[in-house]
């Protein structure tokens, strides 16, 4: 049989969670196919041809797409638990951990399958990672005192992580922040290494601190459920095939252009400092749980947020990270 | 009938002054985000969610009067040459175009309906927990509500149309 | 039939129902309607695509501030500053012939670099130039001409939300682009200047009669009086976006407040009035997102149906040399303008384009600047420009046509597309302000 599929992304191709797609996914089913007796033909429609970002989850549920990039960082009341770590900084800045952890509760945690259930998608795999996040800003940070009264933009729930420091939490958007910190609007940015350099924001926030606010999990690909629940057994084998191939090339191409990121912004004048244990511990001491609010929440709205948020802390202790706060068992 | 259409432009009326409002209030929030950052480093919370759901909502509840007066856009060659020559066929024409109207409108409305109720169901929102959030069902009752009085209005103009003098 | 085939027949469907006179959101709602039943072969889809855009494609904080930039210039208008501002480029530009089409251009590109949009920019000078221009003796259709070139300027001169979005798409730095901007916007408006005092002399039944009569030079004093006030707005906006106190997305709301501090002060504004602006500001932005929500739900459509991408791909597959690639993507741009609105034209296409321009050695900022200005005359031409859509819906005047004001922007269509020529020919144009080009 013959499948036609739609992919939608909101994001164009120059994002490298919407490169997986072609790069890796789509070859990757398709080999699998090969012998099988089924063909796959796609139509990629990225950059918001049909869905813009934090839509496609809807447009996959209506069955405008049968795949696509199910943004959970951008659809957060539909995904609300799959944003836990984005709640929980300071647990890891190993991107691939994160990642990793974050596919395999999806794998034998019911409650995370739940929230693609309700919304009428199946997940796919391929989690987008996002490298550790960095502070970046326009005055050196010698001490958490430094932070004192700046205003620091944050992408959504990040503005959270500010809480504590002194700091002025600004919500803020990756495609302004340039000129807003070149014209002072902030003093400085949450942003990771592999956004900040394509981004030149060390042009104008030249002063890079590397707290470890840790690596984050943003979505996954996900399908259309009564599309998905139709296919054969050997498709649906095929598809993961090609979610697995897509993390793999995903992480590999992301810790790589990691390291390039922060050579070259230190290439062009930026400074690049690790916070010292006393620093790093000082701001994660001082800040409100807003993990214990996000889940107390989600809690009563039915939605099996601490469960979740003690399932991931668990697993990413287990798997060894050393969280600088127990954000589920305060 | 008379009464009813009085009616329907009161509601569209009174959905524009509602969206008139929303624009002065727009205007206010982002000004003292302004200030409280700048003067107070407090900015208010949650004001780029309000100015992203207040947009729609202005859309809908003032597209039904700018329909009623007029401002919608469309290019007036043909019609106006057709009911200068022959003004039942330009009125057939102006009829069915509305009919069309009134059927695609109909569309958005029935299917932003299940929008709605799950978005009302769910407590569905904007916005980062723990920061701030905002519900998203008053918007999409916004777009139930323009859609339904920009059918009455395209009705009435059919109304109109055809009884003369007489509404 | 295949999709591309429907993809066709939708793009004949629009072209015909609009100039047969469908409302222009109406004509595009259905033909996306019925293109997306006749692609994926079910209605129910098709209304679920409708109401997906209905719901989400303004639903962002860019959109958001449309109406508080459409406000500020009413209030601007209402409270006479416009008028004002007017009496004093008339002043200075008395013994040039045209010369408050020059006024309005140089009005429009000071504007332009508080306003990211262009949409905000036409709204505001048919508010504050068209009457004064018409007062004045040009004729109508020219006067709606020059507000409407103008109004390019807005998203060419930075801020401009077109160069943030080809920024996101290409991963090239938005200050860059910014900067890259500068200098096609002002020789854009160095032409329109020129452009409208050759007018003025050569095609005088085009113009109108600007009225020769010379009121004299305005004293000092009253020139003062009269341009202090709007002066003194540009410097607050301009000067707050600079100056870091707030973002040009906030502008709008500043110079919204600055403006209505104003005209209460002066005693021009009462709350009666206050009250028309408002429900004036809301129905203008009513009318032209609402265009946008239907341009959305059409260009999803043909998306879907697959006919740009095709276009796109088979120009990216022809193997032109520099020129060649160059033309023809400039033609597609402009033919796309037509049909669609500018932001589904960058999505669609700069995509398609980039894997065939980066192994050229092209310059992205450059190739961003050729873009938008290409993107941008597709705001004048018909049957879809939104720009003329706006001043139609400003002005609320029957006697002026969307075809007059069509008419009356070609003529500047015409001369961005010199422009464009010049920027494709000679890129330090646009990248010589830029450091290490
Ligand atoms: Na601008
Ligand atoms: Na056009």
């Amino acid at each position: 049989e013959t499948y036609n599929v739609t992919v939608a992304a909101g994001h164009p191709p120059v994002f490298r969670w919407v490169r997986m797609i072609s790069e890796q996914f789509i070859p990757t089913v398709q080999a699998g196919l090969e012998g099988s007796g089924h063909t796959m033909t796609f139509s990629e429609q990225y950059g918001g041809a049909i869905a813009g970002v934090g839509e496609e989850l809807e447009a996959v549920e209506a069955g405008l797409a049968e795949i696509g990039t199910c943004q959970a960082l951008f659809d957060p009341a539909k995904l609300a638990v799959q944003n836990v770590t984005y709640y929980t900084p300071f647990v890891s800045d190993d991107v691939r951990q994160v990642a990793t952890t974050v596919d395999a509760m999806h794998d034998d945690n019911p409650d995370m399958l739940r929230a693609y259930a309700d919304n009428g998608v199946v997940y796919i795999g391929a989690p987008i990672g996002i490298d550790d996040y960095l502070l970046m800003t326009n005055f050196p940070v010698d001490s958490l005192d430094d932070l004192d009264g700046r205003k620091i933009a944050a992408p959504g729930a990040a503005i959270n992580w500010l809480s504590g420091t002194g700091a002025v939490g600004v919500a803020g958007n990756l495609t302004t922040y340039y000129n807003e910190i070149k014209t002072g609007v902030y003093d400085g940015v949450i942003v990771f290494a592999s956004a900040a350099l394509p981004g030149k924001l060390y042009e104008v926030a030249p002063h890079i601190t590397k707290f470890g606010l840790g690596a984050q999990y943003a979505g996954s690909l996900c399908a259309n459920e009564a599309w998905y629940d139709a296919l054969p057994d050997e498709v649906k084998a095929a598809l993961e095939a090609g979610a697995d191939a897509a993390m793999q090339w995903y992480h590999d191409d992301l810790e790589s252009f990691v390291e390039i990121a922060l050579t070259k912004m230190q290439e062009a004048g930026a400074t690049v400092t690790e916070a010292t244990p006393e620093m790093r511990a000082q701001w994660a001491d001082g800040m409100d749980n807003a993990a214990r609010v996000w889940a107390d929440e989600l809690d009563a709205q039915g939605r099996p947020a601490s469960a979740i948020l003690s399932a991931y802390m668990d697993a990413m202790r287990a798997a060894g990270a050393t969280p600088l706060r127990d954000w589920d068992k305060e | 009938m008379r009464r009813i259409l009085r009616a329907l432009d009161g509601a569209t009326q009174a959905a524009n002054v509602a969206g008139s409002l929303l624009i002065l209030v727009l205007m206010a929030l982002v000004g003292l985000d302004v200030a409280g950052r700048n003067l107070f480093g407090a900015p208010v919370p949650g004001v780029p969610e309000m100015v992203t759901l207040s947009i729609v909502a202005i859309v809908f509840l003032q597209i039904p009067q700018a329909l009623r007066a007029g401002r919608m856009t469309r290019s007036e060659a043909v019609p106006g040459w057709l009911s200068r020559r022959a003004p039942w066929a330009g009125r057939m024409l102006e009829t069915l175009f509305d009919l069309l109207a009134i059927a695609v409108v109909w569309v958005i409305l029935r299917s932003t309906w299940p929008i709605f109720t799950r978005a009302w169901d769910r407590g569905e929102f904007i916005g980062a927990l723990g920061d701030f959030t905002v519900p998203v069902w008053p918007v999409k009752a916004t777009i139930l509500l323009g859609c339904a009085l920009l059918i009455a209005q395209f009705a009435a103009r059919i109304l109109r149309r055809w009884a003369g003098g007489a509404a | 039939m295949s999709p591309f085939d429907i993809g066709l027949i939708a793009l004949a469907a629009m072209f015909g129902t609009v100039l047969l006179g469908l409302y222009v959101p109406v004509a595009l709602m259905v033909c996306s309607f019925a293109g997306v039943w006749a692609i994926k072969g079910s209605p129910l889809l098709a209304s679920k695509l409708l109401a997906l855009a209905a719901n989400d494609a303004i639903s962002s904080y860019f959109f958001g501030v449309v109406p508080l930039f459409v406000l500020m210039g009413f209030v601007v208008s209402e409270a006479g500053l416009g008028r004002d501002a007017f009496d004093v480029a008339n002043a200075m530009f008395r013994r040039l012939r045209g010369g408050l089409g020059v006024g309005t251009v140089g009005a429009n590109a000071i504007f332009a670099a508080i306003t990211g949009i262009s949409i905000a920019s036409a709204a505001v000078f048919t508010k504050i130039a068209v009457p004064q221009m018409i007062r004045h003796g040009y004729a109508p259709r020219f006067a709606v001409g020059v507000v409407a070139g103008s109004s390019v300027l807005g998203m060419l001169i930075p801020p401009s939300l077109l160069l943030i979005l080809y920024g996101i798409l290409t991963e090239q730095s938005i200050g860059d682009l910014f900067i890259a901007g500068i200098g096609p916007g002002i020789l854009l408006a160095v032409f329109f200047a020129v452009g409208i005092v050759a007018m003025a002399i050569f095609t005088p039944r085009f113009v109108g009669r600007p009225d020769d009569v010379d009121d004299g030079a305005l004293r000092p004093a009253e020139m003062l009086r009269k341009g202090l006030p709007i002066a003194g707005l540009i410097v607050l906006v301009l000067g707050g976006i600079y100056a870091g106190i707030f973002t040009p997305v906030e502008a709008g709301a500043m110079g919204a407040i600055g403006a209505l501090a104003l005209g209460f002060a002066m005693r021009r504004l009462t709350w009666g009035k206050l009250w028309t602006v408002l429900v004036d500001t809301g129905m203008v932005t009513a009318t032209i997102c609402f265009l946008i929500i239907a341009a959305q739900m059409y260009s999803r459509m043909l998306a879907l149906s697959g006919v740009p991408g095709g276009i796109g791909a088979w120009a990216a597959g022809a193997e032109l040399g520099f020129w060649g690639l160059m033309l023809l993507y400039v033609a597609i741009v402009i033919a796309l303008g037509m049909i669609l609105d500018s932001s589904s034209i960058m999505l669609i296409l700069v995509p398609l384009m980039l894997p065939v321009v980066v192994p050229m050695g092209i310059d992205l900022v450059w190739f961003g600047i050729v873009t938008v200005l290409a993107v941008e005359i597709g705001l004048l031409t018909p049957p879809f420009g939104i720009s003329v859509y706006v001043i139609k819906a400003t002005l609320d005047d029957d006697s002026i046509t969307l075809a007059d004001i069509f008419r009356g922007a070609a003529p500047f269509a015409l001369m961005m597309l010199a422009v464009l020529l010049i920027v494709i020919a000679i890129p330090s144009v646009a990248t010589g302000l830029l450091p290490g080009r």
